[in-house]
């Protein structure tokens, strides 16, 4: 503990600002009073009584560990009588009042305010973790945070507890640099994916590993859709979190080795300390909706489109034909029966009627969200006595999804109990059971219900209203017989998660001798999740016919079982000493054994249900080949087996080196390349201590830190090394037919598959000034991947078209600032601010030897591909034609300018990138990249008297989204379907706008496969939360309650982004590419985000 | 205290080593190719493996043949797939069915090569030289089939006779037709020898001797045709009389007869009847077929009341058959009705008379590619009528044979006989007999119409939207994936970009 203010005799309380800082950034900052170290000389209060009541207080101050506390400063609120506590923690001052407050303050611990009432006071005080010496959790072990060599962004849970958060990774948002936290959908329950430095894998994840209490958790594995499912971060509850680490760079994370190439994420969950138990309890509820809709056309901009454009193409389909001909007239222009109605030429008459009588128009996007009420209720206890330490939680979640009939329960218990055994051993358990319920129905994805909304058009029939196309109801005539009612899908389908987890640890520590320690490890998660599924026929598009005669027959149901079980054991020695005062080694070694078992089994009807009563399997019929259901269970291992090492050395506390070095073996490679080594070394030196800064008492700490690192993925498939075979059936007997069983080899398999390995360099500094007030870092890093796990294109004669090799590298670079500040700090005041930015170029460098650029096409938007992995660009750039303006007379009438068969005016001109005066492949240009270039955060906290009020900011710019969503609701109009707002403003005869955003209505050409068009910046800037707390400890008198504060919270109320042609800029949900080699998650249709409004108390007792 | 480190020590030790072998793990819920091949029953699974490709062959002749035909126009609701493959459009290097069909092609001759590798190294656990001979003569049938697929596709392509690396694989350019054909002849050709002449029960659908035969002549003919100037499946080879003489082995043989009735040869419940000298095999549920539903609209299944799931997902668009086409039907008939007609063609369907040959509302699987229908892929009367083909081309037999065979053809479909057949006629026959069989582009490539006929068809059908086919189009282009995988080694087919 580093000491360099203290209050000594005279009034120095912090009440005034005395000096002033300005940075550039923030403006002014008030920084109060800072004080060198002027040595601890506690004296007895001489000053005599000079007041009528003047009493005479005693007391005690102590630390965390109930050590006395010398130093420490005790005042009398609303006066200047200030004292400080002597070598052994005591104190005695005179008050001028007999009852009065009594404010004690110590650096780097939290200030307390205490009332006197007669009693000798014995006051703990708790660190204040924002201090610099905080203690961050790193790899097998802690350090003091001043240090730490490597790029480690730290995380405070006083964070967490003062707001409504369900899930952790909620809590990480816009908090560090370099750490991205993408939400990509508003699903309640969803887990959210975290990017540390950038995407560094093409095609092998790039989601870090989870490391909870010392356990290597698991990677969460992103599908190529970008969900991420059974994430290990599920049914945690963010409240029982104490503290979350990231370690960024090679050197902190190289400890973990084997799978530290994306980062690693380290979680320490609450512990229990010794001393009087104390209970607090925290509940919080609120109401959610949607942060924004999709601009769509309104009913009546909808039907005035559909107006223009079926009379229009009437007009054009031949001679004679006005607008004025009434459908009567143009059904027998056509030799139609009477009555019939051609949608394309033809108009409801009563869109033209007052009051459109019949119809009901509509805005789906309205019927399908709602405002959700969720509550959170959560208690702990916490305590123990010398030798026994407990934290003990429990929390209930229910929580109400923006999207009818989405919800998400969960309910948790932990408990965290350490025990002395004797001096030497301490045994310890961390036990953590959760259940979740979570009803998600279908919704996000191509063709899936939020896709509908989009699409349906806004009118329905008043006597079927939203259930239009369902429940045997006819669609409305001019909507898409294929486009059934999503509310009534919503409404009947079931996809309901149940998991239950159970994560364990059990540990103990053993002294061998003194400075030596070893310490061994068995942890277990399980986790085992149920998945009901069921659409109904009542939905579900042509079933209309049966549904009279069979209802039941076409809904389909499904019932899918998983278990996946990870155990891990660890056994490390600890190893510190001290040699002749100035060096200071720490060394820690160790083994580790872990294997994931995960299996599974899925039911399936095959024939439908008996009715639409009951959805369970066990009312499934047979089809027509007499299958009732059909079903499959799997299972599979991968293990892990590593040694790991790890010797830190400090020179007088000022020249710091550390080195670590993991070699693991993963059974996901072949015997030949199965181990991999991941060494790295760094080195600080703490340049504050040196005796030419020691006496410059503005720097508190200035430490500058080098490293270089090694560390690997394994995110693959657990036997892509081994040549396996699957079945590939056939079938013989013709009339009779039989299941010929077939066996195939699945795909090329690569004995000499290994690690994928990134090295990252970095450098840092860490600036603190002004007594720990201003704490500055910032790192550059140059990570490179190499030996890529890339599904390389492979020629097709070979069998198959992509074979996993070890090829390619992709280098990350980039700078990050960091700013912690007290900005002021007075007795009623306080302003703390932390602002981050991160700077990340990501680029492509080897694409193997041949260099040659690979294009990934998508299965939804034609042949040319709209997907670049190329030497130089960033991994998976886009490829598309760009439009250019809309085309005009002159353009139409000039051979010159390149057209597509049937361009007329008014359609959208394509730029002829290669000028060859056609539009082709050849004329795709670069047009954006996925990945932002910088991303920010800046959180400011202000407590004036008993209010409190944070503000969240945060921010990226630079990255763009081609979304497949805008593109499917973005064409040039139909009388049967929706499309995107941005067809408001269209280019007309009437106003042939040549800048408009889009070109005229009915469009007859065929447009290139992707253009610009679909591509929109990602920017954006959110006001992720804002929460204004009232600490009400004072309407309670009595002792019992310790603390006690409320407060509101507004969730992402505020954002501004451009994202136009979808709801949300991060939006991931469906693999664009459609190809398994090289997923790509986009956006076909998500759910919005959240805003939330909540309000909330927390207890302590 | 140093003993309990040591004590220690060991134990860890211990535990350890134990923990190495757990490194070597094999997969739980699928076999490891080395510890398959070890009895009759994984040699006969890996024979079955191979024929699995085969059903991937019904998507082929109907994306690739009927729609590149003069038997189906089009319309397309957007930017579709197949769109440059029905217009004749040169930029159709990355097409998905074109892709796909080199890709599984060269899977199915992967899983051969593979099969019969194991067969020659560890056949000797069947314990039955004639049951490895069989395999090894199924297996070289399917490897010559799926060259000759690629063949008539594409042209030139790498001959694989074992497995290769994917490195090796670049160093292995395209081979001359010349070298393709003589490959694929020597594996028919022992196909043929070393087959059974039939199968019974649950082995129905394996390949015959006849079918071997069957195909091999088709090659035979196929190689005969006129070459266009390109490196296509023609090559004037004038064998004419092999083709003839292997087609008369299966005409003259047993089990195969004439199909009394047209619909009954596609009939649901009459699979494998005495017309079948090869097909692919589809059940419901099991491996179900999706030709049926390929080139019917969605709106026909909606219209039906059925799932749009039984569509083939696109859209708006539809396929119908060709107004010539219809003409064909019913003009020529010399007095009857043609019966195919109304069975080929969903003739009150107006908007689009598309192709409905398969479809059997009745028998209609879970989905649309869950048909329980086989797809035949060489039948008695396509034999018979290659048969007059070679005649026609001078290969023995007189204009009386050819002129007999077409009217037995024409009498069972219930339209009046003909006289002095000549090859335009015979192929006119043909189209309007194969309808949806996906004969009728390679019909066209072999005599040399594919140029004229596919013109003249455009236009007095006035179709606009078709581009001129030029001899370029006799084949396919090369997936430009495969070119830009290995940039030099192959190179692209003229006319395409």
């Amino acid at each position: 503990m580093k000491i360099t203010g203290n209050s000594g005799e005279h009034s120095r309380a912090s009440t005034l600002p005395k000096s002033f800082l300005v940075l550039g950034l923030m403006g002014i900052l008030s920084v109060s009073s800072v004080q060198a170290s002027t040595g601890i000389k506690p004296k007895k209060n001489n000053l005599k009584s000079e007041f009528q009541h003047a009493v005479t207080i005693k007391g005690n101050v102590t630390d965390e560990k109930n050590l006395p506390l010398p130093g420490a400063s005790v005042r009398v609120k609303n006066s200047k009588q200030v004292v400080s506590t002597d070598k052994n923690g005591d104190f005695q001052l005179v008050s001028p009042e007999d009852q009065p407050v009594l404010i004690f303050t110590y650096l780097g611990y939290k200030t307390k305010e205490v009332s006197y009432t007669g009693q000798p006071l014995s006051v703990r005080l708790e660190p204040d973790q924002s201090a610099l010496d905080e203690v961050v959790v790193v790899g097998y072990g802690t350090q003091k945070k001043s240090d730490v060599l490597g790029a480690v962004a730290s995380f405070n849970a006083k964070n967490v507890e003062e707001k409504p958060i369900t899930r952790v990774e909620q809590a990480l948002i816009g908090q560090m640099a370099g750490v991205q936290v993408k939400q990509q959908t508003g699903m309640v329950g969803a887990a959210l994916s975290i990017q540390v430095r950038g995407a560094g894998s093409i095609t092998a994840g790039n989601e870090p590993l989870y490391v909870l209490d010392g356990f290597p958790l698991d990677v969460a594995s992103q599908s190529a859709a970008g969900g991420i499912s059974g994430s290990p971060l599920d049914n945690l509850n963010p409240n029982d979190i104490e503290s979350v680490q990231v370690l960024k760079d090679a050197a902190a994370g190289a400890i973990y080795g084997s799978r530290a190439a994306n980062g690693v994420v380290i979680i320490t969950t609450k512990r229990g300390v010794a001393g009087k138990s104390r209970i607090s309890f925290n509940a919080n509820s609120g109401v959610s909706e949607v942060s924004r809709k999709l601009d769509v056309l309104s009913a009546e901009e909808w039907v005035a489109q559909a107006t223009e454009l079926a009379n229009a193409s009437w007009v054009a389909s031949g001679t004679g034909r006005t607008a004025s001909q009434t459908n009567a007239e143009r059904a027998a222009i056509l030799s139609l029966p009477a009555g019939t109605i051609n949608t394309t030429y033809m108009t409801d008459p009563r869109w033209a009627q007052e009051g459109h009588p019949g119809l009901d128009y509509v805005d789906w996007q309205d019927a399908v969200y709602r405002k959700a009420l969720y509550q959170n209720y959560e208690m702990s206890a916490t305590g123990g006595s010398e030798n026994v330490h407990y934290f003990i939680s429990g929390n209930y979640l229910n929580q109400n999804g923006t999207l009818i009939k989405s919800n998400y329960k969960n309910y948790g218990l932990r408990a965290n109990i350490e025990a002395n055994a004797s001096k030497k051993l301490k045994f310890g358990i961390n036990l953590a059971p959760s259940y979740s319920i979570n009803n998600a129905p279908p919704a996000e994805g191509k063709d899936n219900q939020l896709m509908k909304i989009a699409q349906m058009v806004p009118v329905v029939e008043s006597s079927v209203g939203l259930n239009t196309g369902a429940y045997g109801n006819s669609t409305y005539t001019w909507s898409s017989p294929r486009l059934i009612s999503p509310y009534a899908f919503l409404e009947t389908a079931i996809n309901s998660v149940k998991t239950s987890r159970l994560l364990t640890s059990v540990y103990a520590d053993y002294q061998i001798v003194t400075g030596l320690s070893l310490k061994s490890t068995v942890n277990y998660d399980n986790a085992d999740r149920n998945t009901s599924q069921y659409t109904s026929d009542q939905a579900t598009v042509g079933a209309a016919e049966s549904l009279f005669t069979n209802p039941g027959l076409l809904s389909t149901g499904a019932y899918i079982v998983t278990k996946k079980q990870n155990f891990l054991n660890e056994n490390t020695l600890n190893y510190t000493k001290t040699i002749a005062r100035d060096h200071k080694i720490s060394a820690i070694a160790g083994v580790s054994y872990n294997i994931v078992h995960t299996e599974g089994v899925r039911l399936e009807t095959a024939g439908g249900f008996a009715n639409d009563i009951i959805k369970t399997l066990s009312n499934a019929i047979a089809n027509p080949a007499g299958v009732t259901t059909t079903g499959t269970s799997t299972a599979s291992n991968n293990t892990l087996f590593s040694y790991y090492s790890r010797l830190q050395y400090a020179f007088k506390d000022r020249y710091l080196l550390s080195g670590t070095i993991r070699r693991d073996a993963s059974s996901k490679f072949g015997s030949e390349n199965r181990w991999g080594t991941f060494p790295s070394v760094s080195a600080g030196w703490k340049v504050s201590e040196e005796s030419f800064l020691k006496d410059v008492k503005v720097i508190s700490d200035l430490k500058l830190r080098a490293s270089w690192g090694k560390s690997g993925n394994n995110n693959i498939g657990d036997y892509n090394a081994i040549a396996t075979l699957v079945n590939s059936n056939y079938v013989f007997g013709g009339n009779t037919p039989t299941t010929a069983t077939g066996q195939v080899v699945s795909g090329l398999a690569n004995k000499a598959l290994k690690w994928e390995t990134s090295g990252t360099y970095d450098l840092g500094l860490d600036l603190s000034l002004f007594a720990n007030r201003i704490n500055f870092t910032f790192d550059a890093y140059h990570k490179k991947n190499s030996d890529l796990l890339l599904n390389l294109p492979v020629l097709s004669a070979s069998g198959f078209s992509t074979s996993l090799q070890n090829i390619g590298a992709v280098v990350n670079k980039g700078l990050e600032f960091s700013l912690n500040t007290v900005n002021v700090k007075t007795a009623d005041f306080q302003w703390s601010m932390n602002a981050n930015i991160a700077f990340n170029k990501n680029t492509v460098t080897d694409l193997g030897p041949t260099h040659a650029d690979i294009e990934i096409a998508s299965a939804y938007s034609g042949s040319n591909a709209p997907y670049l992995l190329r030497e130089g660009l960033p991994a998976f750039s886009y490829y598309i034609t760009k439009t250019n303006g809309i085309l005009t007379a002159t353009d139409i009438a000039d051979p010159a300018v390149a057209k597509l068969a049937n361009q007329t005016v008014g359609d959208a001109k394509y730029l002829d990138a290669n000028g060859d005066g056609k539009i082709t492949a050849a004329d795709r240009v670069i047009g954006g990249q996925p990945t932002p270039k910088y991303t920010w955060g800046w959180t400011n906290t202000f407590k004036y008297k008993d209010f409190d009020l944070g503000v969240q900011v945060y921010g990226q710019h630079g990255g763009s989204i081609l979304s497949y969503f805008g593109r499917a609701i973005d064409f040039s109009g139909s009388t049967t379907a929706n499309v995107l707002g941005v067809w408001r403003d269209h280019w007309t005869a009437a106003n042939p706008d040549a800048n408009a955003p889009r070109g005229k209505l009915g469009a007859t050409y065929t447009y290139p496969n992707v253009t610009s068009d679909w591509i929109y910046s990602t920017d954006f800037l959110r006001i992720q939360n804002i929460t204004l707390g009232y600490n009400l400890k004072k309407l309670f008198k009595t002792p019992a309650i310790a603390s006690a504060r409320i407060y509101v919270s507004l969730e992402n109320y505020f954002s501004h982004d451009k994202y136009k042609g979808g709801a949300n800029p991060e939006a991931q949900n469906t693999n664009v590419s459609g190809d398994t080699s090289y997923g790509i998650s986009g956006d076909y249709g998500s759910m919005p985000l959240s805003k939330t409004a909540s309000i909330g108390i927390n207890f302590g007792f | 205290m140093n003993t309990k480190l040591y004590l220690l020590f060991f134990t860890l030790v211990a535990v350890f080593s134990s923990c190495e072998k757990q490194l070597e793990q094999v997969p739980e819920s699928s076999l490891a190719t080395d510890n398959f091949y070890t009895n009759n029953n994984d040699f006969l699974q890996a024979v079955n493996g191979a024929y699995s490709q085969l059903s991937a062959y019904p998507s082929q002749a109907l994306w690739l043949g009927e729609m590149r035909s003069d038997n189906i126009n089009a319309t397309s609701d957007g930017n579709r797939d197949w769109d440059g493959v029905n217009n004749f459009t040169p930029n159709i290097t990355t097409v998905g069915f074109i892709s796909t069909a080199w890709k599984s092609n060269f899977n199915g001759i992967y899983n051969v090569n593979n099969v019969l590798a194991a067969l020659e190294t560890k056949g000797g656990v069947i314990g039955n030289e004639a049951t490895v001979t069989r395999y090894t003569a199924e297996c070289r049938f399917l490897r010559g089939f799926y060259y000759f697929q690629l063949l008539r596709l594409f042209g030139e392509v790498p001959i694989l006779s074992t497995v290769k690396s994917a490195q090796e694989l670049n160093s292995i350019p395209r081979s001359p037709v010349a070298d393709v054909y003589a490959f694929i002849e020597a594996d028919l050709t022992y196909a043929a020898a070393n087959l059974p002449a039939s199968f019974s029960g649950t082995d129905v659908g394996r390949a015959t001797s006849s079918a071997a035969k069957g195909i091999l002549g088709l090659v035979y003919l196929t190689k005969s045709g006129p070459d266009y100037g390109v490196k296509g499946p023609g090559l004037n080879s004038n064998e004419y009389a092999k083709a003839a003489a292997l087609f008369d082995q299966i005409i003259t043989g047993s089990p195969f007869s004439f199909g009394a009735s047209y619909s009954s040869i596609f009939s649901y419940t009459n699979e494998n009847n005495s017309e079948v000298v090869f097909d692919v095999q589809f059940a419901s549920s099991l491996n179900g077929a999706g030709f049926p539903s390929h080139l019917a609209p969605v709106a026909f299944w909606t219209s039906q009341g059925i799932s749009n799931t039984y569509g083939n997902g696109y859209g708006a668009s539809t396929f119908p058959v060709t107004k010539s086409l219809v003409t064909s039907y019913t003009a020529s008939t010399g007095g009857g009705t043609d019966v195919r007609y109304p069975f080929n063609v969903a003739t009150s369907y107006t908007v689009s008379p598309f192709i409905k040959k398969y479809i059997d509302l009745t028998k209609k699987g879970t989905t649309g590619k869950d048909w329980p229908i086989n797809f035949i892929v060489l039948r008695y009367t396509d034999v018979l009528m290659m048969k007059a083909e070679c005649i026609l081309h001078g290969a023995g037999g007189t204009q009386a044979d050819a002129d007999a065979i077409v009217n037995r053809v024409r009498a069972r479909a219930g339209i009046g006989a003909i006289a002095n057949v000549t090859l335009e006629t015979l192929m006119a026959e043909r189209q309007r007999e194969f309808l949806g069989e996906g004969l009728r582009w390679n019909d066209l490539v072999r005599e040399g119409f594919a140029l004229t006929q596919m013109n003249a068809w455009r236009l007095a059908d006035g179709i606009t939207k078709i581009n001129p086919v030029v001899a370029d189009y006799v084949i396919y282009p090369v997936p430009a994936a495969e070119l830009q995988t290995t940039p030099g080694l192959y190179t692209q087919n003229p006319g395409y970009n």
